[in-house]
């Protein structure tokens, strides 16, 4: 399985020559599995540039966690949306409020956008995720209700032996303490357990966590602890903080590695969700040391 | 390892985690899954110590009893109502510490439900009224 990082901020794009090297596009990320087929992760801002790289792939299926618009803002620039040859499948969390529909079409239709929906010339259809594991092609998906705020999903990809979790928003911690509690009372422990790599909420440091308890978004501390209950393999520190320009973050992820390392694992099994970065993705027992 | 727990039923327990009100959380099937230290001190022992307990366990260990003693049917209780119904119960009745001590309860059941499939259990949250003189737990 590959994997490519269209988009690793959060919140809202930010752009800027101080942010160029991690990228300023909102969350999205590619999956390419061996027989060809593919998925993508999320319609942040990082999905227009993914789009321009589509070119022969007419069939599309994004999995949405959920709705915030740096979830979806992407959605309206996908360039595939304008081709009347591409069939686009969108995923995402039911809620008892409206259709996954009709939540999207309040971003796509006036006043916030010149098109609405039904005049895409594509042919797009809306699914609500299953509440179990469904395949698409050769790829099972399963999906979980994850602890952020409104309806959040994480997703858990396997495609033969390689699983990979995407969990971009997600605050396990809050009103809990990780190293303490059962597994069976971790938001997201199932979903993510012995993942080939994680993908995970890393928005804060642990300095500024306390003035955002609840947000939605997880401290440092608390995505290692998080990795190291769930046994993950390899993990990718995701959802930068848009304050967060590249050498704040390569000091956060120096210091990540480190605590890591203290955790029994292999530091070089942490790494940053980078704009245009591509993983290879080997199956289980690659030789990747998770902290016992 | 036991299967995950919803979302919802996590979130309750911190929830309850953090309050001073005692409080007890059930599943779905009604079992006992966890109370918090307010209702440990009530109880006389700390979650942590008991464990999960099915509805059959934690009514014969804690009750809640009626006036005369009666031990309340599982069909009585308020968490069956706001499990089975989906609707909050209120009720009054006596329970019984793990050191003998009776206290009487005044207690909701709130149901917790996150889909259309019913609920995936309930809060019960208590207030003592009265001690009845057999002694406070500490």
């Amino acid at each position: 399985m590959r994997l490519k990082v269209w988009g690793a901020r959060g919140s809202v794009p930010a752009p800027g020559p101080e942010m160029n090297r991690y990228g300023g596009n909102t969350s999205c990320v590619q999956l390419n599995f061996g027989n060809g087929e593919e998925l993508i992760l999320d319609a942040g801002t990082g999905i227009r540039t993914l789009g321009l790289d589509l070119v022969s792939s007419p069939r599309v299926n994004i999995l949405l966690t959920h709705l915030h618009l740096d979830h979806i803002q992407g959605l309206m620039f996908f360039p595939p949306c304008f081709r009347a040859d591409a069939e686009i499948t969108v995923w995402g969390p039911a809620s008892p409020e409206a259709s996954l529909e009709d939540r999207i079409a309040r971003y796509i239709s006036a006043p916030l956008s010149p098109v609405e929906v039904r005049e895409l010339p594509c042919s797009v259809s809306f699914r609500e995720t299953p509440p179990i594991e469904w395949q698409l092609g050769s790829v099972t998906i399963r999906c979980e209700a994850i602890n952020h705020r409104g309806p959040t999903l994480g997703f858990r990809i396997t495609d033969g032996e390689t699983t990979v979790c995407y969990i971009p928003d997600h605050e396990p911690a809050l009103g809990t303490v990780l190293d303490e509690v059962e597994p069976e009372w971790i938001s997201g422990h199932e979903l993510a357990l012995d993942a080939d790599i994680l993908i995970h909420d890393c928005q804060y440091t642990d300095e500024e966590y306390p003035a955002h308890v609840g947000w939605g978004h997880s401290a440092m501390s608390d995505t290692l602890a998080f990795a190291s209950r769930v046994r993950a393999r390899r993990l990718l520190l995701f959802h930068h903080d848009p304050l967060h320009a590249d050498r704040f973050l390569d000091g956060l992820h120096a210091a990540a590695r480190r605590r890591w390392g203290e955790l029994g694992g292999d530091p070089t099994a942490v790494e940053m969700g980078i704009e245009g970065a591509e993983l290879e993705v080997p199956p289980a027992h690659a030789g990747v040391t998770a902290p016992a | 390892m036991p299967a995950q727990r919803p979302l919802e039923l996590i979130l309750a327990r911190n929830l309850l985690t953090s309050i001073s009100t005692p409080a007890f959380l059930v599943d779905e099937t009604g079992s006992l899954v966890f109370y918090n230290e307010a209702a440990g001190a009530l109880l006389g022992r700390p979650f942590e110590d008991v464990g999960r307990m099915t509805p059959e366990q934690w009514t014969a260990t804690y009750g809640p009893f009626g006036e005369d003693g009666r031990p309340f049917g599982l069909d009585e209780l308020t968490t069956t109502e706001a499990i089975r119904k989906g609707r909050a119960a209120h009720a009054v009745f006596r329970i019984r510490s793990s050191r003998g001590a009776e206290h009487v309860i005044e207690s909701s059941a709130f149901p917790i439900v996150a889909s259309e499939e019913g609920s995936s259990g309930a809060m019960i949250f208590f207030w003592p009224l009265e001690n009845n003189g057999s002694g406070a737990d500490g």
